[in-house]
């Protein structure tokens, strides 16, 4: 039952042998070892498992790994470039809009597809882009600064 | 709670025929994929357990917007983002604009298609709101045969459609606006990544000052969206007034037939229902005469 794919991640070519039934969260977290996606509510609710898909963010518990066929795949794993971390890394933890972590990873990458589409936006629009992610730590005003200020230094 | 998906057998057509094949093989043993948002996340949490999943995602053509003269169509793959970025449906569709913008999360607009969402069957669905305003038609594609279907033939009630076994939705087609529609689309939630505890879509033409056509639709107030037409029928032939308008939208408080669930009671769904027309009705005019 198991189908060959060819997934990139974070620019690396991986081939892996999935069953149809293994969503896109397993594989990158059993198969390709990278755990940075998180798994929390399974249903599309909390965002925890953001990747981007394309460069589009997707809640990767809902996304069959089958269907990312030929995609390329970001996890936070590859947004820093070697040691030195990337501006909304760095404007994360200096604006203190990291605590527990566990949403980190997906907000990140929200931030990021939403710089890339839109590098000026407003902060409703920052708030728009990440209102799938759910935080318990921060209440938001502090990611939202600090997504603000990559924003406006670029 | 939700656990690991179940196995389950996987086809992934490259055409409509083989997909429709497909699903007419396995009758209800099959489910379409399209975004997965609501399929995968049922199958989690074991509401459903097809024993094969058809996705359509490989099949080419079926991710568009496109107009001309008799009006805009669009796709069964065709994004609720994209059509939330769409700057013809924002020009001319104002309220199918407004209902995807209103949805969060991008996470879910990027992967959810308009289509899947309709196919869900919720009355809770804010592009099945919008679409009732806007008069839409349905393009649903089987093994041996096509029809178009207005949207409100479409649902039967709470997760059911009319959709056969074998039946793929292909198509939504929207009639053209003239010139002095307006529409809006407003709705009521706790949060935004909430689903609506009232939507409220509105569509009127206006000539001459008074209303001639008028469409309003209204989500999770009943088993389906409905159309308030004791409320549009008060609309019709009026100049519009704000005295119509209010007997309106308390005719259409009547016309709902909300249930009381976690997100609200009777009561204040039926409350919201009067404001929400009303504001729709008069955010409508304003657009119709602008
Ligand atoms: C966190 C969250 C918030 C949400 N908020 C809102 C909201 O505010 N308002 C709102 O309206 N919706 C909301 N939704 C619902 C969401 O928009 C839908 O679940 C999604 O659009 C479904 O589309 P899909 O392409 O993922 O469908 P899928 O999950 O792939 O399919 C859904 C169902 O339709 C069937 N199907 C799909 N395509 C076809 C087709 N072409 N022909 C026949 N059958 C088909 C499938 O078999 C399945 O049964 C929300 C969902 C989540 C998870
Ligand atoms: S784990 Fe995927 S959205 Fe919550
Ligand atoms: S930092 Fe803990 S959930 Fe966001």
């Amino acid at each position: 039952m198991k189908q060959l794919i060819q997934l990139t991640v974070n620019g690396e070519l991986h081939e892996v042998r999935v069953e149809p039934w293994k969503t896109l969260l397993e594989v990158i977290r059993d198969d390709i070892g990278l755990t940075s996606p998180k798994e929390a509510c399974s249903t599309g609710e909390c965002s925890a498992c953001t990747v981007l898909l394309n460069g589009k963010p997707v809640n990767s518990c809902l996304v069959l790994a089958v269907e990312a066929q030929s995609k390329d795949i970001l996890t936070i794993e590859g947004l820093s470039q070697g040691s030195k971390l990337h501006p909304l890394q760095d404007a994360f933890i200096r604006h203190g809009a990291i605590q527990c972590g566990f949403c980190t990873p997906g907000m990140l990458l929200s931030a990021k597809a939403l710089l890339d589409e839109n590098p000026q936006p407003t902060e409703e629009e920052i708030r728009e882009a990440i209102s799938g992610n759910l935080c318990r730590c921060t209440g938001y005003n502090k990611i939202v600064e600090a997504i603000l200020e990559v924003a406006q230094s670029q | 709670m939700t656990q690991p998906l179940k196995p389950f057998g996987y086809f992934e057509p490259t055409t409509i025929e083989e997909a429709a094949q497909i699903l007419s093989k396995y009758g209800t043993k099959a489910k379409v994929l399209a975004g997965g948002i609501d399929l995968v996340a049922r199958m989690r949490r074991r509401l459903i357990q097809p024993q094969y999943v058809v996705s359509i995602l490989n099949i080419p053509g079926l991710d568009y917007i496109q107009s001309d003269e008799a009006g805009l169509r669009f796709g069964a793959l065709t994004a609720i983002r994209s059509i939330e970025f769409s700057p013809i449906i924002e020009r001319d569709y104002a309220v199918l604009h407004e209902a995807a913008s209103q949805i969060a999360s991008v996470q879910v607009k990027t992967m959810g298609t308009a289509v899947g969402n309709l196919c869900v069957a919720t009355p809770a669905s804010d592009i099945a709101s919008a679409l009732y305003a806007l008069a839409a038609r349905l393009r649903i594609t089987g093994s041996a045969s096509e029809k178009i279907i207005p949207i409100e033939d479409f649902f039967v009630g709470v997760n059911k459609s009319v959709l056969e076994p074998g039946e793929i939705v292909t198509e939504v087609i929207l009639p053209s606006p003239t010139l002095q529609t307006g529409g809006a689309f407003f709705k009521l939630v706790r949060t935004a990544a909430d689903i609506a505890k009232v939507n409220v879509a509105v569509s009127l033409t206006v000539t001459d000052n008074r209303c001639g056509e008028a469409r309003i639709a209204l989500g999770s107030v009943a088993p389906t969206v409905i159309r308030a037409t004791h409320a549009e029928e008060a609309l019709k032939g009026s100049t519009l007034e704000p005295k119509v308008v209010e007997q309106a939208a308390q005719l259409a408080a009547q016309e709902a037939k909300p249930i009381a669930d976690l997100r609200s009671t009777v009561e204040y769904r039926r409350g919201m229902v009067r404001v929400l027309v009303r504001r729709a009705v008069e955010k409508a005019l304003t657009r119709a005469r602008a």
